[in-house]
């Protein structure tokens, strides 16, 4: 009788058949092998910690991505989504090819708000709306998120006044403006006017 | 062969005889006459938008002030009614012959809510309400309106705003 067999004091044959994985690969290879394998990793995972200590986010913090232009710009379609730049002397709107500048010294005052958007709204909402049954649709427009709304007052080039509305992302109209304004725009301190019904609390 | 008419054959041939006689007589009437035929009030080959600076006791938020504004330009641009649509500040408008000024001048905000407006339908509208005053170079008032925009059941707020602008076009095309 195996020595094993009696020790543990099973039946043989089913230990054989139990430890038949185990028979074709020893303990010390299968070691060796999880050994070679977690230096494998190791060494794959230890350049990405490095790299991301080293090396910081390519990340500039004046320019913000997935901007809504609503009105003000010329050339420029109403509702275009694009990256607002703070840089090169003035704010920079670019959606596509097209893109429009408004020269810091020619801005008179810029104004920042928050918003509440519908995440389905408009006629895309009113779509989704009539094709879930029994008016559940309605469900849909609870669903919302916060917005800043960024107002930038300028003159042209011959004194007209204008006006060029940016929906940003929460939270970036602010900064935004304080970069503008570290560039020669100009900025006032303003009283808050009333927020939409949605931000009532 | 004798031919026999079936009285619901008759009836119906007579309704479309008449439908079709009908029909003929209403576009044989005159066709009603052409904005550019009509007689206007006032002429003014350019005209300068001011600058919407609303009372002291109106709070209303910066975004729906500029964007009456330049709304308002934009549909004033579409009429094709002035040679130069001027933006307020401009120099060029100094010099400019038979200009007449736009006032805007806000009496009434109320601002509403897209989520209430797009779950209870009757709730959260948007409303605004302008004094329209087309000023001449005298400084006389040659026209006064009151114009509402309103956003009722979809849309962002600020889409009031557009339908304001295309009353004061309307306004602006039935008076120049």
């Amino acid at each position: 009788m195996d020595k094993r067999t009696s020790m543990l004091g099973t039946d043989p044959h089913i230990l054989t058949i139990r430890c038949q994985p185990f028979r074709r690969l020893p303990w010390r290879r299968s070691a060796l092998l999880s050994l070679g394998l977690m230096l494998f990793l190791a060494a794959n995972s230890q350049p990405a910690f490095s790299q991301r200590t080293s090396t910081p986010r390519k990340f500039s913090s004046h320019s913000i991505s997935g901007v809504k232009f609503v009105i003000g710009l010329e050339n420029l379609k109403q509702g275009a989504k694009g990256t607002i730049t703070s840089a090169h002397g003035g704010l920079e709107f670019s959606s596509g090819k097209a893109s429009a500048k408004i020269p810091s010294s020619s801005i008179q005052d810029i104004f920042t708000g928050e918003e509440s958007r519908q995440d389905v709204g408009g006629m895309k909402g009113a779509i989704v709306e009539s094709v879930i049954p029994y008016g559940g649709g309605r469900v849909v427009s609870l669903f919302s998120h916060r917005v800043d709304v960024l107002t930038v007052e300028y003159v042209d080039s011959s004194g007209g006044f204008h006006g060029a509305i940016f929906v940003l992302p929460a939270g970036r109209a602010a900064m935004f403006r304080d970069e503008l304004v570290a560039q020669g725009a100009k900025a006032f301190l303003h009283t808050e006017a009333p927020k939409p019904g949605e931000q009532k609390q | 062969m004798r031919l026999r008419l079936y009285p619901p054959l008759l009836s119906v041939c007579s309704l479309t005889a008449f439908v079709l006689w009908m029909a003929t007589g209403l576009y044989a009437q005159p066709a009603p006459t052409s904005p550019l035929q009509k007689p206007r009030e006032f002429s003014a080959s350019s005209i300068l938008v001011e600058r919407i600076v609303p009372p002291e006791d109106l709070l209303m938020p910066e975004d729906t002030r500029i964007s009456i504004y330049e709304n308002v330009i934009s549909e004033l641009i579409k009429t094709k009614i002035f040679k130069h649509v001027y933006r307020s500040g401009d120099r060029q408008a100094d010099t400019a012959p038979d200009l007449i000024t736009l006032r805007l001048t806000p009496e009434v905000f109320k601002p509403g809510s897209q989520k209430e407006r797009e779950v209870i339908t009757i709730a959260g509208a948007t409303s605004i309400q302008v004094r329209l005053e087309f000023i001449a170079r005298d400084g006389k008032v040659s026209l006064e309106k009151v114009v509402n925009g309103k956003v009722r059941f979809y849309g962002e707020n600020l889409r009031a705003t557009y339908d304001l602008a295309k009353k004061v076009g309307k306004v602006v095309e039935k008076s120049f």
